[in-house]
């Protein structure tokens, strides 16, 4: 053998064997290995998640029905007796009906076939008919006719009474097993509940299938087969309307996230373990009667990450801390996926995908987080150097400079520039210098010449402001503070010297009281004069301010002028003054020169400027290098256009673009790069040689950790997402003036007074009871009519009369109120802007009981009936009601006395006291309720209505304001208020 | 240890590896008696027996268990696109060791007169089945498991789905084309991208018309082909393969060599100001501007490359090769020239670039021909 064989045979064929048996078992771990997914492991454990669940679920559903079971099942016995009973009776009718049934077929049979002959015949006859030849007897065609149609007659009856007789049997049939029949449904309609689970459970549970669908279970999920109809498989939902840009092509979102969170939508999980847990808020999001309904928006619109992922690393899930993050490298060898372009959000930052659609609301529900970050950049200022497309700013965040002079000097000016924070430690103004890239002497030097120079821009015609006028203008401090308490200033103001004093939380609600500086250190600012102009017509001074006019007396602000004077700062006066250096200036001005011409003609240039050229020109660099005109209108820098990055579409960034410079341990994400940012701007010139033209220049606000946090969750909802036009939250809004309306609420701060929208009326604090304080302006769209309210706005008068706090003159233009009172209509479903007058009919018996009601009620124990003084004293005087057929909307009126405390919680107004029909009907309900009211007969929609059609009669004048001025200017505030007073239900 | 690593980034720094690699080449492979003689004194023959291989697979894997310890050699060792380049490396050198191993085998056999190893009677006949097909499909089926069990381990090198707004950096071609890529730091994309590839091809497929040493066929030799030899492993070992494993383990962002060891950073800024043979001449030497009719610019560099290719065969199959050229003919002759000398001119190349920061010898931009 081995002669011929160069190798031995056995040998080989040993080797062959052994190869290839490796080879199969190589094979079938490959199947295995591939068919082997993670998601299946918790699709696997689910199902035991589930079984339990719904195992306990049947136990409580039949625990539910345990008792009423017992009746039904009684009753189903005793159906089920009788129909044993009627066992031999069925059987004989059963065996009726096979017969019947054999006859009716024979019978239909017979008629068919003869049916069929008939037509035939038809068409026979009428040819017949139509082409008589010699010799054809018409009436014998007809009568061979006629006989066919008889035979068919003859058969059709047998086959009906056939018929007949088969549906007799069959409804004895029926009869019989009607009882039950009845019996069984009527029990299963009970345990239905209990039914559905078990079918469920049937499902799912191998332990209860029957032997066939256990292996059928197992089949379906081999491997190749597993095409058919599996058990564990992904699940996926595709979004048609959410994209993900990969730059040559939009593709619709995949999410295949359910695959493994399996009990996402599912209230019974919520105490699971993940990926089980259930969504919190289903109310609001995944179910179908949610706003954010799973098949319209899946999981990577709100959570980003990769959708068409199925395992744990690749979906590109984000740890939230370093030490989630050590804890996922640990237990699932978790890495970052370095090339997709939008991982996951942080848990904390989910807020970031909320703004793509609801991008025009002033404050976004159930998103504060986001909300807070809108806020603040809005207040900052953030858009005065970064566009930002989508929050285009409608002002800038500083004051006006155009006339500082005439409200600081110099010297203030400077010294305020280099650190604001030492005259008001919370200031909105941020630190330009003093930081991490700025501190060395040389770059003090440096700084102090800019801030001298530019100090000096703003004064160039001169300082005007001047303190020798200020006894004229100075009143009683203690009634100022007084006034400073009550009149409406704290709605927007506080006055706080103490820095440890403010609120610990920085949340919405805190920032309402900031919306104007922080009053102290005037006296070491500015002049009482001033001060007194600016209390009585801000506009004059500056055209744009929010500040409004609160239509002080002259007495009044030379009174507040002496409170607000008397803070004031003595270490901010005796800080020495900022000093210019020559050597600096001209080093600083030889810089920018550099960089515009070559070196010999910058240094001539230089050699041409006097003193007075070089500060200006400096000072013009610096204003430019500083980019002042971001936040503050400065003449001469009207059009110049914002110096810093645009952040439209900031949270879309690349992370390479980013420039973490020489700060190596920060962590290579987005969002600590912001974060890190925010904290201290400065620290990416670190390390860095760089000259001082080229050094980075973000001032400083120090922020608090969650007032960033809320700032880079803001950040990072400016992204380039695209959604479809469908599912914007504005296309639910068909009125563009809604959302302007409501952004101009948050511009000027009414809910720093008001509550709008269940938020704000901060100042009510300030009050012994909301009854004192502004309104709550709840069901504002539907209570007042339009034009009365614009005419309000334009010139507001006393509606509460024992109110201190007055509503003030603010300034806007005619399309602005219109916004805003649209976007009180809107919210309460109010659509019209003009309506006809309400007429009433005072000769109808509503009315009259109407009349009747109000005497008994004595409503004008409190309120005003025009000029005529309520009976009770101050503290319960309530509106006039002669205004209310100019102010009021009927239907309103009826909701209000109805029920007062659903509109306005705490109100002292009380619901009319209504007779019901048993009260009328009692022995002298005539006299005690008038003839009128006991015909109505305790309707209450009928009593309500004519109350209200009273009170649209009443006569007098509408605008009291004067009286009740020259009331309280004679009396004063000083009434009692008790406290228990508020429960007395009288 | 920092020593040694700063050491092996040292010398794997392409100027110092390359020339090491490239003078130490013909005394490991010697072309003529001289470097065979020295072969012989310094014993590196003795790399080609047992003991040679395990020296050589110790200290290879010495550098790789160094490198899978240090946090920046570990990335890019253990990326799966480079674990079969390790195991290029240890195949390459464990064939050319084999190759060797049999070559000094057979030479001394050869040297006491008897026939090489290799020799059968030629009236031995060997059966296609079962010993040529059997052996193939048991060395397919153990090849095959050995390929699925790799891919269940360590799994085809595919990341995650690409980012269109960020180009990855370095971008490297795959490893057939590394040693191209790496050709194109020194030469222009026409020559190191077309010409030399089809020089390659073509030379490759002209290797048999070339070599008509009758010797060395079927068994193996070294000596009786040592010129062709030498000349073969240098292009293929230290120009193609080395070129390689520089590509893969050597060059990080940007391009930049960067050792072993050393930290791949994006924003390593080296001094490249490269400068043309023209230039040279006319600027540097002569202190006059570039001349603006391209043929007197670049007529040094036509001299010299003329002369390399055309004038140097010429000249010396008159001289020094004149046996050469008189044993393979004309045809054959400038044939084996035009690819030898190309082939040769890529090590000269790069140490014009290395030494005197050369550019282009021709350059003429406006008609994109630059060597």
């Amino acid at each position: 053998m081995n002669d011929e064989r160069y190798w031995n045979i056995n040998q080989l064929n040993k080797w062959f064997a052994i190869s290839s048996i490796i080879f199969m078992v190589s094979i079938i771990w490959m199947f295995i290995d591939d068919n082997d997914d993670d998601f299946k492991v918790y699709q696997r454990k689910f199902r035991q998640l589930e079984i339990e669940n719904e195992e306990k679920k049947l136990i409580a559903e039949l625990e539910a029905v345990k008792d009423e079971r017992v009746g039904y099942e009684e009753k189903l016995t005793g159906a089920q007796t009788s129909f044993e009973a009627k066992q031999s009776q069925l059987l004989d009718a059963e065996r009726l009906l096979v017969e019947s049934q054999a006859k009716f077929y024979k019978a239909n049979m017979n008629f068919l076939n003869q049916k069929s002959i008939l037509d035939a015949e038809k068409f026979n006859y009428e040819t017949a008919m139509l082409h008589l030849h010699e010799g054809d007897d018409p009436a014998e065609i007809e009568q061979t006719y006629q006989v066919v149609i008889d035979k068919v007659y003859t058969l059709r009856l047998i086959k009906e009474e056939k018929e007949a007789v088969m549906l007799a049997i069959e409804d004895q049939i029926k009869e019989i097993k009607f009882e039950t029949k009845i019996a069984e449904d009527e029990l299963n309609s009970v345990l239905k509940a209990a039914n559905l689970v078990d079918r469920k459970l049937k499902l799912i549970d191998r332990r209860k299938m029957s032997l066939a669908n256990k292996i059928g279970d197992i089949v379906r999920d081999l491997p190749i087969l597993d095409f058919m109809a599996p058990y564990f498989k992904v699940e996926q939902v595709v979004l048609p309307n959410i994209k993900y840009n990969v730059n040559f092509a939009s593709v619709p979102e995949v999410d295949r996230c359910k695959s493994c969170h399996l009990g996402i939508d599912n209230p019974d999980y919520k105490n699971a373990e993940q990926p089980f847990t259930t969504h919190p808020n289903l109310d609001l999001y995944l179910t179908s009667s949610s706003k954010h309904t799973y098949e319209d928006f899946g999981c990577t619109s709100c959570h980003a990450g990769r959708g068409r992922g199925t395992d744990f690393t690749s979906v590109t899930h984000t740890p939230s801390s370093p030490e989630q993050r050590a804890e996922w490298e640990e237990k699932y060898g978790w890495h970052e996926m370095h090339h997709w372009l939008k991982p996951m959000l942080p848990v904390n930052y989910t807020e970031a995908s909320c703004f793509k659609c609801h991008q025009d609301e002033a404050n976004i529900t159930h998103a504060d987080k986001l909300t807070m970050g809108l806020t603040l950049i809005e207040k900052n200022g953030c858009n005065g150097c970064h566009t930002i497309k989508p929050l285009e700013s409608r002002r800038k965040a500083g004051p006006d400079l155009a006339r500082i002079n005439e409200k600081v000097d110099r010297k203030w000016v400077a010294k305020w520039i280099k650190d604001p924070k030492s005259f008001r430690h919370n200031t909105r103004m941020p630190s330009f210098f003093g930081q991490s890239n700025n501190s060395e002497p040389d770059d003090i030097k440096r700084n102090d010449t800019e801030i001298y120079t530019i100090a000096e821009y703003l004064f160039q015609d001169g300082e005007k402001m001047s303190r020798k006028n200020d006894r004229k203008y100075l009143g009683n401090a203690e009634k100022g503070q007084e006034i400073f308490d009550v009149v409406g200033c704290r709605g927007c103001h506080i006055i706080e010297p103490d820095p440890n004093n403010l609120p610990e939380d920085h949340n919405l609600t805190n920032l309402l009281k900031e919306h104007g500086p922080n009053l102290i250190n005037l006296g070491s600012k500015t002049s009482a004069q001033w001060v007194y102009d600016w209390l009585k017509d801000p506009n004059e001074y500056w055209h744009d301010t929010r500040m409004p006019n609160l239509r002080l007396s002259d007495e009044e602000a030379k009174n507040l002028t002496a409170y607000l004077m008397s803070f004031t700062n003595p270490e901010f006066e005796e800080a020495e003054s900022i000093q210019m250096s020559d050597e600096a200036l001209d080093k600083i001005a030889l810089g920018w020169l550099r960089k515009m011409y070559p070196e010999m003609e910058a240094k001539s240039r230089l050699g041409k400027m006097d003193l007075d050229n070089k500060i200006d020109y400096v000072a013009d660099k610096s204003i430019r290098y500083y980019g002042c005109f971001g936040c503050h209108n400065i003449p001469g820098y009207e059009k110049d256009k914002p110096i810093g990055t645009e952040l439209t579409f900031e949270g879309s960034k690349p992370i390479n673009k980013l420039d973490f410079g020489y700060i190596h341990d920060l962590e290579k994400t987005n969002y600590a790069w912001f974060t890190q940012k925010l904290e201290n701007p400065r620290i990416f010139d670190k390390g860095k040689a760089s000259p001082p033209e080229d050094k980075l220049r973000m001032p400083n606000f120090n922020f608090s950790p969650e007032e960033i946090e809320a700032l880079v969750t803001t950040i990072l909802s400016f992204s380039e997402d695209e959604v479809g036009e469908n599912l914007l939250a504005s296309n639910y809004v068909r009125d563009d003036m809604v959302y302007e309306g409501r952004k101009l609420i948050k511009e000027y701060n009414c809910q720093g007074c008001h509550i709008i929208d269940g938020f704000g009326g901060q100042i009510a604090e300030n009050y012994s009871s909301p009854e004192y304080a502004p309104p709550n302006l709840n069901t504002e769209g539907a209570k007042v009519q339009p034009d009365w309210l614009f005419n309000f706005f334009l010139e507001p008068s006393i509606i509460r009369p024992n109110l201190q706090v007055r509503m003030p003159t603010f300034k806007l233009t005619d399309e602005e109120w219109n916004a805003i009172i649209r976007s009180f209509q809107y919210y309460d479903n109010q659509p019209l802007a003009f309506e006809s007058d309400f007429h009433v009919n005072t000769s109808t018996t509503k009315y009259r009981a109407g009349k009747k009601l109000e005497e008994l009620g004595a409503c004008n124990n409190c309120h005003f009936y025009g000029k005529e003084f309520p009976k009770q004293g101050a503290q319960t005087w309530a509106p006039n009601l002669a205004l209310t057929k100019e102010r009021l909307q009927p239907k309103w009126v009826i909701d209000w006395m109805e029920d007062p405390q659903s509109i306005m919680p705490g109100t002292k107004m009380p619901a009319p006291f209504l007779p019901d029909k048993e009260l009328l009907n009692t022995p002298g309900a005539v006299s005690d309720w008038g003839e009128h009211v006991v015909k109505v007969g305790g309707d209450r929609e009928t009593m309500l209505e004519g109350l209200r059609d009273y009170i649209y009669s009443i006569k007098g004048k509408t605008d009291i304001t004067n009286e009740i001025q020259q009331y309280f200017e004679k009396n004063g505030y000083e009434f009692e208020f008790d406290e228990e007073d508020e429960d007395e239900d009288w | 240890m920092s020593y040694i690593k700063n050491l092996f980034d040292f010398l794997s720094a392409p100027t110092i590896s390359f020339t090491l690699l490239t003078v130490a080449f013909p005394f490991i492979f010697p072309p003529s008696d001289w470097f065979d003689k020295k072969n012989k004194q310094w014993g590196i023959y003795k790399l080609w027996t047992n003991k040679g291989a395990f020296w050589i697979f110790m200290s290879i894997t010495f550098f790789f268990v160094i490198g899978y310890f240090d946090p920046y050699f570990n990335l890019t060792m253990t990326k799966p696109d480079n674990i079969p380049i390790i195991l290029m490396i240890y195949s390459m050198i464990f064939v050319v060791w084999l190759g060797m191993k049999q070559a000094y085998i057979n030479d001394a056999r050869l040297d006491r007169g008897e026939k090489p190893e290799e020799w059968n009677d030629p009236d031995d006949k060997v059966l296609v089945w079962p010993d040529l097909v059997y052996i193939e499909l048991i060395a397919l089926i153990l090849f095959m498991v050995l390929l699925i069990v790799w891919s269940i381990l360590i799994g085809a090198p595919l990341e995650e789905p690409a980012n269109p707004a960020s180009t990855p950096n370095p971008s490297k071609a795959p490893w057939y084309f590394l040693g191209l890529q790496e050709m194109l730091v020194y030469f222009d994309p026409w020559i190191a991208g077309i010409i030399f590839p089809i020089f390659i091809i073509v030379g490759m497929m002209a290797i048999p018309y070339m070599d008509i040493n009758k010797k060395g066929a079927g068994y193996y030799s070294f000596k009786e082909r040592r010129v062709g030899f030498f000349i073969f492993m240098y292009g293929w070992f230290v120009l193609w393969v080395f070129l390689i494993v520089v590509g893969t383990f050597f060059r990080g962002p940007n391009w930049n060599f960067f050792g072993p060891f050393e930290w791949w950073d994006p924003h390593k800024v080296v001094p490249l100001s490269n400068v043309n043979l023209s230039e040279y001449v006319w600027v540097k030497l002569l202190n006059k501007g570039l001349p603006t009719s391209i043929l007197a610019r670049e007529a040094v560099g036509f001299v010299t490359v003329i002369g390399y290719l055309f004038v140097m065969p010429l000249l010396l199959a008159k001289t020094k090769l004149k046996s050469l050229f008189e044993h393979y003919g004309p045809v054959r002759y400038s044939t084996l020239m035009l690819f030898g000398l190309t082939m040769f001119a890529l090590p000269i190349k790069m140490y014009l670039r290395w030494l005197f920061n050369l550019k282009y010898i021709i350059a003429i931009p406006e008609w994109f021909f630059n060597i």
